[in-house]
């Protein structure tokens, strides 16, 4: 129910954009959840830097580069505004990602110091709050 | 925003909970599998019950306002797609209660475990090892991931 009427050369590049972002959401949250309760766990801090790792950067790849061939097929006239949130929170996310990473793996060197932890925290939040105002925008298309 | 974009969001919303929930639990699930201390397994599987809240949601959002989209965009509620997604919806959602309590017995049995000497244990491996309940949580997910093929593919539709 993503679209009433959809020519089908769409549907598989449609099918990897919605799975990269459901894994993205799904990791996301996760390193979330991890990271928030990991002040005095070494093991909590492991399981964010390794999620967003494994799990979230090829999460994201899949959701950028699928919803890139979507566009190349597409040709979407203009630039909508629902369009441009979905391709700022997908190129600025890689940014959050990439630090959250950094910031993630640094958490589990130094595990004396906390603010690591509630760096990824911070980003991790941010970045969820994002995708689901990237994901508001790319199916309820406003303005459209 | 029109009402079919409306529900459309919702709906959307809803399978991303359910998904991603799905990946939530995942995430801690694999990771628990992979320790020998209780407590360590105790506390990555008490995380999953956001997930559990996330999967329950999205399970309610998918259904609501799926059965509001067919009526709306006027589709068929005898398609082979709509009716394919409420079978597999059902099946994922039993599948996952399934696989929920058996990991659910898991989580209290090293939750029992860590608070009496937090010592590896046989049996709470055995547990974590146990083929029935990950194959039960693996089927209920790429039963979820079928109904996301199906709405995208619409075969028959």
């Amino acid at each position: 129910m993503l679209a009433i009427l959809r020519p089908d050369s769409w549907n598989f590049p449609l099918f990897l954009h919605v799975l990269g972002a459901i894994v993205l959401v799904g990791a996301v949250a996760a390193t979330l959840l991890a990271a928030s309760r990991s002040n005095d766990s070494a093991l909590l801090r492991g399981v964010a830097f390794r999620t967003l790792l494994i799990v979230a950067l090829p999460g994201w790849v899949l959701m950028r580069f699928a919803g890139e061939w979507i566009n190349s097929r597409e040709d979407i006239p203009g630039d909508p505004g629902w369009l441009s949130t979905g391709y700022i929170v997908g190129d600025m996310g890689l940014v959050i990602l990439l630090v959250a990473t950094i910031v993630g793996w640094w958490s589990t060197r130094r595990p004396e110091r906390v603010w690591p932890a509630r760096t990824v925290t911070v980003l991790a939040a941010i970045y969820l709050v994002a995708l689901l105002v990237a994901m508001f925008a790319m199916s309820g298309k406003p303005g459209a | 925003m029109d009402r079919y974009h409306w529900l459309l969001v919702f709906h959307v919303a809803g399978a991303f909970l359910l998904l991603g929930g799905a990946v939530v639990a995942g995430v801690f699930n694999i990771a628990a599998i992979r320790r020998e201390r209780p407590s360590d397994v105790a506390l990555l599987l008490g995380l999953t019950r956001w997930a559990v809240i996330a999967i329950s949601a999205g399970l309610l959002l998918t259904i609501a306002f799926g059965l509001w989209l067919v009526h709306d965009a006027g589709y068929g509620f005898g398609d082979a797609w709509i009716v394919s997604s409420l079978v597999l919806w059902a099946l994922s959602g039993f599948l996952g209660s399934r696989g929920g309590r058996m990991q659910q017995e898991t989580r209290i049995l090293a939750e029992r475990l860590a608070a009496e000497g937090d010592a590896p244990s046989q049996e709470l491996r055995a547990r974590l090892h146990d083929r029935v309940a990950i194959a039960l949580r693996w089927s209920s997910g790429f039963a979820a991931l079928a109904i996301l093929a199906l709405m995208i593919w619409q075969p028959g539709g």
